[in-house]
């Protein structure tokens, strides 16, 4: 995409696939999503940011930051970040079947939906390598353009008859020292064990959870195998 | 001695009065298994009455199960049962089968339905204070530190160190959560578990986080009672390193969940302090280092996991392993009951209640079996005439068994009317479960997930759901509730206090939660010294 602004300075066009992926492990991507439920209707827009370490990613929307840490035996450790309160919720790691791909969060769309995608045209090399796929699953359509050594989406649109999604980068750097500092101001917020929550009931952040869920959301960023958007929650205010 | 003589003489009242029915009732009635066994009841009730009532221990263990009410207990019952092959309904729990119980009121000093801070306060110190307090008085200010002072409060482990017993502290929550804090600290809220979670004004009006309150516990104690000689608690076991670690991922454990595994913004690496403290004694974080406890140990700190343990039914997936509440009790009564003059042992089972927050009845239950499992380690591991266990909880849960299942039916499963083999249908259709809770964040449907935790994803989903192909007796089921609340709630009502050994006898009648302190203080006659 032409509006597309990637400060790549870093990743070289002709790095082999291995040395592309070990260059960009520490990234900053901003996405900007663009859904539309009726024709009738404005499109709703959101932005978000993925960040990513090695065994970390992070989805952050304007006030609150989804991460997931991939633990030692595989299984997936979530925290959610409320940025306005600078308080942070850590949640049990899951064996929920499907909960479990790591692929899913860390490139926003899953090694499993891809490899039922259709492959459509490849071109150029190293970092810059870029791949084109396409599904039709009932009504409906997914496209994905995929940056394959860097295991990241330039864009993925979903399609249906009365509903689209269009999720794109708009820039990305991979500036290590900015990111590790990022995941280390998160680390710095207080934060408890979802399990604690039930007996906090005079702490009024804790208390806004136990009466009345989760207020706020992110733009979803990350998709299943289906490519259905994955919700941060269900239940909107 | 006049208790006997009356026992004696009730009973004989008794047996003349079974006498002069034997003729009028029926042998239908007089040979049917019920009446035989309550006649087998009371004779062993009235044997018991005629015992030699011992009040002095040498030992007392204390086991609490956190948000184990009434309705928990049943169900605990009647699933431990039903996994034994049995109907499940006539079976007890093994503490249930003690000779004495109590029923005990839990509200705080300024709440109806209280949290485990106000209520293991009340049972460690015999005073009942505040909601979100630990080891301080009602004079508290709730989070203001320097309230705290001249508000301590004593605690039975504090007094049986200062006896010279030999002490322990077991859950399976983080160690310095709430119900074992309250054994060793005095903190002007409960969630100021290490210094990152206290309010600066706090730690520099000379709070001490609760962590390093356990670790300098026995230079605290010797302070507060100039003199005193103790030797610290002895055997420390539960979840929470990440209390103890500084903040540095250099000190991440093994299994550590998050990037930094301690919390601790001072710098200080609690669990080398703690060794530097105790030169022979072992420092564990793993089933491994746990298994390698010899019973000759003089003393043990051990952290199995940087926060809570692991429900009982989701042991197998941690990282590094971790041993059961059974295990660790056994273990700790070896080691304790090496001092000859007795041991004073609190046990939790910190996630019972954690798994009813979540709404999972399943884990609720199984943690409860194990608790059970614990209390008869307990049991088989000492002596009955020198050892007083008292079995409790501290508050209960808004957990409901309902409907009107047949007799046998699975506890976890849907209601099946009396005589019928398919599920009663409600006013809406649909068919219900036998048990449910009353709010909280309700229906999921997770499979074979055996962590209740992982409910908490998701935004409450409550009122019915078509439960027509699900198996709610699956580990990942999460009953329908009410209210919604992104956590299920402590309830208001009693809970119960079984009691054996000696001054087991005094656990009766209608009791404040206060109460149990001095069951244990009269027992070992702590405040004597």
């Amino acid at each position: 995409m032409k509006s597309i602004i990637l400060s790549m300075v870093l990743l070289s066009p002709f790095a082999s696939a291995v040395e592309c992926k070990a260059d960009n492990q520490y990234l900053q991507a901003s996405y900007k999503v663009s859904e539309q439920t009726s024709q009738k209707l404005p499109k709703n827009e959101q932005s978000f940011t993925l960040w990513r370490t090695p065994r970390q990613v992070a989805q952050q929307s304007e006030q609150l930051v989804e991460l997931w840490r991939q633990l030692s035996n595989q299984q997936i450790r979530p925290i959610r970040y409320f940025t306005q309160a600078k308080r942070g919720i850590e949640y049990q790691p899951s064996e929920v079947k499907g909960s479990q791909d790591f692929s899913s969060k860390y490139q926003l769309v899953s090694d499993q939906l891809l490899a039922k995608m259709q492959l459509q045209s490849e071109q150029g090399e190293g970092c810059d390598k870029k791949q084109r796929y396409y599904l039709k699953q009932a009504d409906t359509v997914i496209e994905v353009v995929w940056l394959s050594n860097q295991q990241l989406v330039e864009s993925m649109q979903v399609n249906t008859a009365n509903y689209s999604r269009i999720t794109s980068l708009q820039s990305v750097s991979f500036n290590k020292q900015t990111v590790l500092e990022q995941f280390a101001n998160w680390d710095k917020y207080q934060t408890t064990d979802y399990a604690d929550i039930g007996d906090n009931e005079s702490d009024p952040f804790l208390a806004k959870m136990i009466n009345l869920g989760f207020v706020e959301h992110g733009a979803t960023g990350f998709y299943d195998t289906n490519g259905k958007a994955l919700k941060s929650n269900h239940h909107h205010h | 001695m006049k208790i006997n003589k009356i026992a004696t003489a009730i009973g004989f009242t008794l047996v003349l009065s079974a006498a002069a029915n034997a003729g009028v009732l029926p042998q239908s009635q007089t040979q049917s298994q019920w009446y035989e066994s309550a006649q087998t009841t009371l004779a062993t009730k009235q044997s018991q009455a005629q015992e030699e009532q011992l009040t002095k221990a040498k030992n007392v263990i204390l086991f609490v199960g956190d948000g184990m009410g009434v309705s928990t207990l049943t169900a605990a019952r009647i699933l431990a049962g039903q996994r034994d092959g049995q109907l499940g309904e006539e079976g007890l729990l093994s503490f249930e089968a003690f000779p004495y119980s109590a029923q005990v009121k839990t509200y705080n000093v300024d709440a109806q339905t209280p949290d485990s801070a106000g209520t293991m306060t009340a049972m460690a110190s015999g005073v009942k204070t505040d909601v979100g307090v630990i080891g301080v008085n009602e004079n508290i200010q709730r989070g203001d530190c320097s309230t705290v002072f001249g508000n301590e409060l004593i605690t039975t482990t504090e007094l049986a160190e200062i006896k010279g017993l030999a002490t322990g502290v077991i859950s399976t929550a983080r160690i310095t959560h709430a119900t074992p804090a309250a054994t060793y600290a005095k903190s002007a809220d409960r969630n100021w578990e290490d210094v990152s979670d206290m309010p600066e004004g706090a730690v520099t009006a000379g709070c001490e986080d609760i962590a390093s309150q356990l670790v300098n516990f026995e230079k605290n104690l010797e302070a507060r009672f100039l003199g005193t000689d103790v030797d610290g608690i002895d055997v420390v076991m539960g979840g929470g390193r990440r209390h103890f670690l500084p903040k540095d991922a250099t000190f991440n454990s093994a299994d550590a969940m998050s990037e930094v595994e301690g919390d601790r913004t001072d710098e200080r690496d609690l669990t080398a302090e703690w060794q530097a403290n105790y030169p022979d004694g072992q420092y564990v974080m793993d089933k491994a280092g746990f298994e390698a406890i010899s019973a000759d140990t003089k003393q043990v700190l051990a952290l199995f996991n940087e926060s809570h343990m692991q429900y009982e039914a989701d042991r197998e997936n941690d990282i590094a392993g971790e041993p059961s509440l059974s295990e660790m009790t056994e273990k700790a009564i070896n080691i304790l009951d090496n001092n000859e003059k007795g041991f004073f042992l609190t046990v939790e089972s910190g996630r019972i209640d954690h798994a009813h927050h979540a709404g999972n009845a399943y884990n609720a239950l199984n943690d409860t079996i194990e608790f059970a499992k614990a209390v008869q380690a307990a049991v088989d591991n000492t002596n009955p005439e020198e050892t007083l266990i008292l079995v409790t909880a501290d508050h209960s849960h808004v957990f409901t068994i309902a409907g009107y299942p047949k007799r046998g039916n699975p506890i976890l499963g849907k209601v099946v009317a009396v005589g019928k083999e398919d599920p009663s249908l409600a006013a809406d259709g649909m068919p219900y479960t036998t048990v449910g809770y009353a709010n909280g964040l309700g229906f999921r449907d997770l499979g074979d997930e055996t962590n209740a935790d992982a409910a908490y994803l998701e935004g409450p989903n409550v009122g019915r759901h078509d439960l027509t192909t699900i198996d709610t007796t699956r580990a990942g089921f999460h009953q329908e509730a009410t209210v919604p609340l992104g956590s299920e709630t402590h309830a208001g009502e009693d809970i119960t206090l079984h009691a054996k050994g000696p001054g087991a006898q005094l656990a009766q009648g209608v009791v404040e939660q206060n109460v149990v302190f001095h069951l244990v203080n009269q027992a070992l006659e702590l405040i004597k010294q």
